[in-house]
């Protein structure tokens, strides 16, 4: 019994497939432009081609992440929210926060004892404390967003980042650079600047023990190291921090199966022709 | 004695620009504007060396200099120090003696600054935390665009259907420029949405301070005729506009130095 989550991201899109016990099969990852269900269809495609099955078999799709409207094959979508929390409270049962950083904006998620959703606070207001942040002054500094997490670790020190706001936070960092400091001590202070922000943003949700931190955010080693010192103790990150959405979105599909929820299967093909 | 003798210097060193403004009586006799680069000390220099040269005059002949902005404690000279403020004030106020509101718009922050009847500094605002408040979210749309800075104001005031952007930090706005053009959007659409957004800002200071009416928009802004109407429009009255809004502190810096010079109170 197959079951698919689809997952689009400001950035990325995501999808996952799981068979009944909830192992995962197949997962494809690619990024999301501006014609969402395009690309939602293509990841999808793919991943069933991965998994060696056709879209009939699946027995439930769930759509979720900003973009969860436009996936016209998916039964049901479900907020992103509910579906990281599914997810990462079955990889870490002892989770009580979690922190997705996207490419454009980043949650905090407080769950009670039981795994359920408490509460939650989100920033896609501004781009400081989101993946765009990190991605534009990378761009400026000449490197790649995927090595930053590497060369922050190589700095002995940081250089402190006065400005909130991206855009001044990019001639801050040009001025810093001319002045003599080094780009690891700027990736790291970067990083402390921005663990500041998302820290901040969930203490107001109570920060307890565990913390686990997802999205591209998690990725970055040098980040996750900020949000330790930041937040005092060690934080946890899923093995693949880009599919949690998707994965808790395949879960939540089981689930709704599990409840008597009938999925769409007949109607389901019909969007899929429409939109190819 | 009267003050047929009497020059006064007013500089403004800002991050992008010093400006200096020589004042003999309430005339003003040369200015001059240059980027301010890695050096603000030389460059305010500079600045001074160039504006006595226009003027014809050596430094000791001058009675007084104010110098105001960010770089001004690091001045290369004798000089007294008044806030960019009070300067803005004074310098918006020679120029326009009904002036009750004074918006300064500039690459960095957008501020705005209440005046008594008298002309004295009663309360100001500053945004100056996000680029969406300051003219760099312009700067950074036109950046897209392929606009100079000087064409934006022309080209917006063009505009018939102002692009309303759904974000109001200036990193998303790019991107979501980028996918209007994608979609058709006219460039004077889009530049008339950031320059209403701007305006938006300006207005939301303006109201916490009360509106009165006698309005001065000043800074870099002041440049910018598409900012000029958009916020005239926020706020509902004609906004004045200095010919050099880039000059209004160093002029109200020279103010100062003739108005406040030290002993006379």
């Amino acid at each position: 019994m197959p079951f698919a989550g689809v997952d689009i991201g400001s950035t990325m899109t995501k999808a996952v497939i799981v068979d009944g016990h909830g192992t995962v099969v197949a997962s494809v990852i690619g990024p999301t432009g501006a014609e969402h269900r395009h690309l939602a269809l293509a990841v999808m495609d793919e991943t069933i081609k991965k998994a060696g099955l056709s879209f009939e078999q699946l027995d439930f799709i769930v759509a979720t992440g900003y973009g969860r409207i436009n996936v016209p094959f998916a039964d049901k979508q479900i907020t992103e929210i509910t579906c990281h929390s599914r997810s990462i409270r079955a990889l870490f049962p002892t989770v009580r926060i979690i922190i997705d950083i996207g490419g454009q904006d980043s949650k905090g998620i407080k769950l009670d004892t039981e795994g359920k959703v408490m509460n939650f606070i989100m920033n896609d207001k501004c781009a400081a404390g989101t993946g765009r942040f990190l991605e534009v002054i990378a761009e400026t500094l000449g490197i790649k967003l995927t090595e930053m997490g590497e060369l922050s670790l190589k700095a002995k020190d940081f250089v402190r980042i006065s400005n909130t706001c991206t855009v001044f936070a990019e001639h801050e960092v040009t001025t810093r650079l001319t002045e003599g400091a080094t780009i690891p001590e700027i990736v790291a202070g970067l990083h402390e600047a921005f663990a500041g922000r998302v820290v901040n943003m969930v203490r107001s949700l109570g920060i307890e023990k565990d913390v686990v931190v997802t999205g591209g955010g998690a990725m970055n080693i040098g980040l996750i190291k900020a949000i330790e010192e930041k937040v005092g103790f060690p934080v946890l990150v899923p093995p693949e921090p880009l599919l949690t959405g998707a994965l808790g979105a395949a879960f939540m599909g089981m689930d709704l199966l599990a409840r008597g929820v009938t999925s769409q299967q007949d109607r389901r093909l019909e969007g899929v022709t429409f939109f190819k | 004695m009267s003050d047929d003798h009497e020059y006064y210097a007013g500089i403004d060193i800002g991050s992008a620009f010093i400006k200096a403004v020589l004042i003999h009586q309430k005339q003003i006799m040369a200015y001059e504007i240059l980027s301010s680069g890695g050096n603000y000390n030389e460059t305010a220099r500079r600045v001074l060396d160039q504006v006595l040269s226009k003027g014809h005059l050596s430094l000791h002949k001058l009675s007084g200099i104010v110098v105001t902005g960010i770089g001004a404690e690091s001045a290369p000279f004798q000089a007294r120090q008044f806030s960019d403020i009070s300067c803005q004030a004074a310098g918006c106020r020679s120029l326009f003696p009904s002036a009750r509101i004074v918006i300064d718009i500039g690459g960095q922050f957008t501020r705005a600054i209440k005046l008594t009847p008298q002309g004295r500094v009663a309360n100001f605002l500053m945004s100056e935390k996000c680029a969406t408040g300051s003219g760099r979210f312009l700067q950074v749309i036109a950046r897209i665009l392929r606009i100079k800075i000087e064409d934006i104001g022309p080209l917006s005031l063009k505009s018939q259907r102002p692009v309303e952007f759904s974000t109001n930090c200036a990193v998303f706005a790019e991107s979501e420029t980028i996918s209007r053009i994608a979609e058709g959007a006219r460039t004077e659409d889009i530049l008339a949405g950031v320059h209403r957004a701007l305006a938006a800002k300006a207005a939301m200071l303006v109201k916490r301070l009360k509106m009165e009416e006698g309005v001065v928009l000043t800074g870099g802004g002041g440049e910018d005729a598409g900012l000029v109407s958009a916020v005239s429009e926020a706020l509902g009255v004609d906004v004045l506009v200095p010919e050099q809004p880039r000059l209004t502190a160093a002029l109200g810096a020279a103010t100062l130095a003739k108005e406040q010079k030290p002993g006379t109170g």
